[in-house]
């Protein structure tokens, strides 16, 4: 049967019933019936006003104390490393999914924070490995029974913003068959790669997000801010949306007016709507935040 | 300069749209660039193609692409204790091009540089003759600012002549003053600048013309799109394809007011189509249609 094909309309009629949830979901069909009880995404934010030494550079030790305190609000643990050997098991093979693009990488810092912990719970160092554009041949991601998904948060040329679920765009061998429509179904791969069941634990960096992309290489320091914050969870799409928020959020205050996103970020809701990989929707994510409050725009 | 002669005249006897011998075009898009500006060095010279160009600026490609550009030189120029300098020269092979990939990203203030150029936030980008440039400073400051400018006067005056706008741009009333006018030949980048389905129902393809444009009132901007196609068979095709996909209730008229009360109006003349969003009535709507296919067929 012919996909129908979703107009500008389609989305006004969303819009229309549910301004909020119709800006960000196209469409979304709520499920939600009064009264029944929602299991929410639980999504972590914590901040520190001292978690960068300089413009790009974070502090190793305070990242560490973020995510340390980060993985125990989410797994409701009170120390870090029974939170960690809730998502890994020592017999793991364990790839660190990282992202080097050169105006705002994943940092050693906080690929180091994640891989120590890793150890801690028991995984032996030659079977973990960190990586971004060799993952195919990595072969500890090749055998990889675990991995994390951490890379910075960013806006995108061609998807809207680049993010968690558009983090693992290596994993498949031509890159570019995933561009039509604004990357709409970056999703697929996670699925189709096996990747979701892998998937322990998705990190947003927002130490320093890219808010506005100009030219080429998408890339002004001008469009970028000290936010210093950390956005977790087990739910890849439930953590992208909220650092969409932060990003819309964080357009409006810069630009003085709305500035949606160009184009939007249509690929992190249509994970949700058409391939329910997870939950868009603020009123199915618990957001629970921690540590410095001033600036959070959420 | 002799170098610069010989290649110039090889150019006129090419004939704008007709690529030389691949090297011979490196070398001639070599010496648009100076070796040297403001104490800036080149240090790193690269030559991209419509495949390789994601290795170089990722997703950013397909913009370049979906304007059918040819080859990227990229020069990267460094100077101590400074940021440095990225010259990147497209050759789109077409002036049309050039001009329509200049108006995909109109923000900024006028550079007084080529046919048409911004600068914003240490990018300045023009466009002359066949060639789109996009001139880059890794941190913006008031050397590097001067440096860009500098540079751009360099390679305007290198390139040497001038181009052709594409015609369907002259075919826009001009009374109208109209705003953002972005020309471009697929649904990609039309989605870009304005939503309008995810499927190509208007049929754009690299055979077609487009050209977008704002039309700014006090209160509400009415949105302009005309396309030209290569006969009237594919525009009646195309008309009815929108109509039947964005407002299957009004296939006789072409004109519907949509859920958020603004009214578009679709029409088509011999190997024209025009279509008209968020007017604030169907008159207003109907005036402006016959008044661009009014314009064109006078």
């Amino acid at each position: 049967m012919k996909k129908k094909s979703f107009t500008r309309r389609d989305f006004l009629k969303v819009a229309m019933l549910a301004p909020f949830s119709g800006a960000l979901f196209p469409g979304l069909k709520s499920e939600h019936r009064e009264g029944e009880l929602i299991k929410k995404a639980k999504v972590v934010l914590i901040r520190d006003k001292n978690a960068l030494l300089s413009f790009k550079k974070p502090n190793p030790s305070v990242i560490q104390r973020m995510l340390d305190e980060a993985v125990c609000a989410l797994f409701g643990e009170g120390e870090p490393l029974k939170a960690w050997k809730i998502m890994i098991k020592s017999s793991d093979v364990v790839g660190i999914k990282s992202n080097v693009w050169s105006y705002i990488p994943t940092t050693p810092e906080v690929e180091q924070a994640i891989k120590r912990r890793v150890m801690d719970a028991g995984v032996s160092e030659d079977k973990i490995g960190i990586d971004d554009r060799g993952v195919r041949t990595n072969p500890v991601f090749r055998k990889a029974t675990a991995l994390i998904n951490v890379r910075p948060a960013r806006t995108h040329h061609w998807s809207g913003v680049g993010t968690c679920i558009k983090n693992y765009i290596m994993f498949v061998p031509r890159p570019w068959d995933y561009h039509h429509d604004s990357c709409a179904d970056l999703a697929t791969i996670w699925k189709d790669y096996n990747l979701k069941e892998k998937t322990r634990l998705n990190i947003l960096l927002m130490l320093n997000p890219l808010f506005h992309g100009i030219g080429p290489h998408h890339y002004s320091d001008r469009y970028v801010w000290e936010y210093k914050g950390i956005l977790l969870g087990e739910d890849p799409v439930a953590v992208d949306a909220t650092g969409v928020r932060v990003l819309e959020a964080k357009r409006r205050e810069f630009f003085g007016e709305e500035r949606p996103l160009q184009p939007p970020a249509k690929h992190v809701f249509l994970a949700d709507t058409r391939h329910n990989l997870g939950t868009s929707n603020p009123q199915k994510i618990e957001l629970i935040k921690l540590g410095w409050e001033e600036g959070a725009l959420i | 300069m002799e170098k610069l002669i010989f290649f110039m005249l090889l150019l006129s006897i090419k004939g704008e749209g007709n690529l030389m011998p691949l090297k011979a075009e490196e070398m001639f898009l070599n010496e648009l660039l100076p070796k040297e500006i403001k104490g800036w060095v080149a240090e790193e010279d690269n030559l991209y193609d419509p495949q390789s160009i994601f290795e170089y600026i990722d997703g950013a490609g397909e913009v370049y692409r979906a304007y059918n550009f040819k080859l990227l030189f990229s020069r990267r120029f460094k100077k101590e204790k400074a940021p440095d300098l990225v010259a990147d020269i497209f050759d789109m092979g077409d002036s049309k091009d050039a001009y329509g990939v200049f108006t995909h990203d109109l923000e900024g203030e006028d550079a007084h540089i080529g046919q048409g150029s911004t600068y914003k936030g240490g990018l300045l980008s023009f466009w002359k003759d066949r060639f789109f440039v996009s001139l880059y400073a890794e941190e913006e400051s008031l050397d590097s600012r001067e440096a860009l400018f500098e540079l751009g006067r360099k390679v305007a005056d290198a390139i040497g002549r001038e181009g052709k706008m594409p015609e369907l741009v002259s075919l826009l009333p001009s009374e109208l003053h109209l705003k953002n006018i972005r020309y471009f030949h697929n649904h990609l980048i039309l989605n870009y600048h304005f939503f309008v389905a995810d499927e190509n129902i208007l049929h754009l393809d690299q055979e077609t013309e487009a050209v977008l444009a704002e039309l700014k009132k006090e209160d509400e901007t009415n949105i302009l799109l005309l396309i030209r196609y290569p006969d009237r068979e594919r525009a009646e095709k195309a008309q009815a394809s929108f109509l039947n996909t964005y407002m299957p209730e009004a296939k006789k008229t072409g004109l519907i007011q949509e859920e958020d009360l603004k009214w578009t109006s679709v029409s088509q003349k011999e190997n024209f189509v025009v279509v008209v969003f968020n007017a604030s009535t169907g008159f207003e709507a109907e005036y402006l249609s016959e008044m661009l296919l009014g314009k064109i067929f006078r």
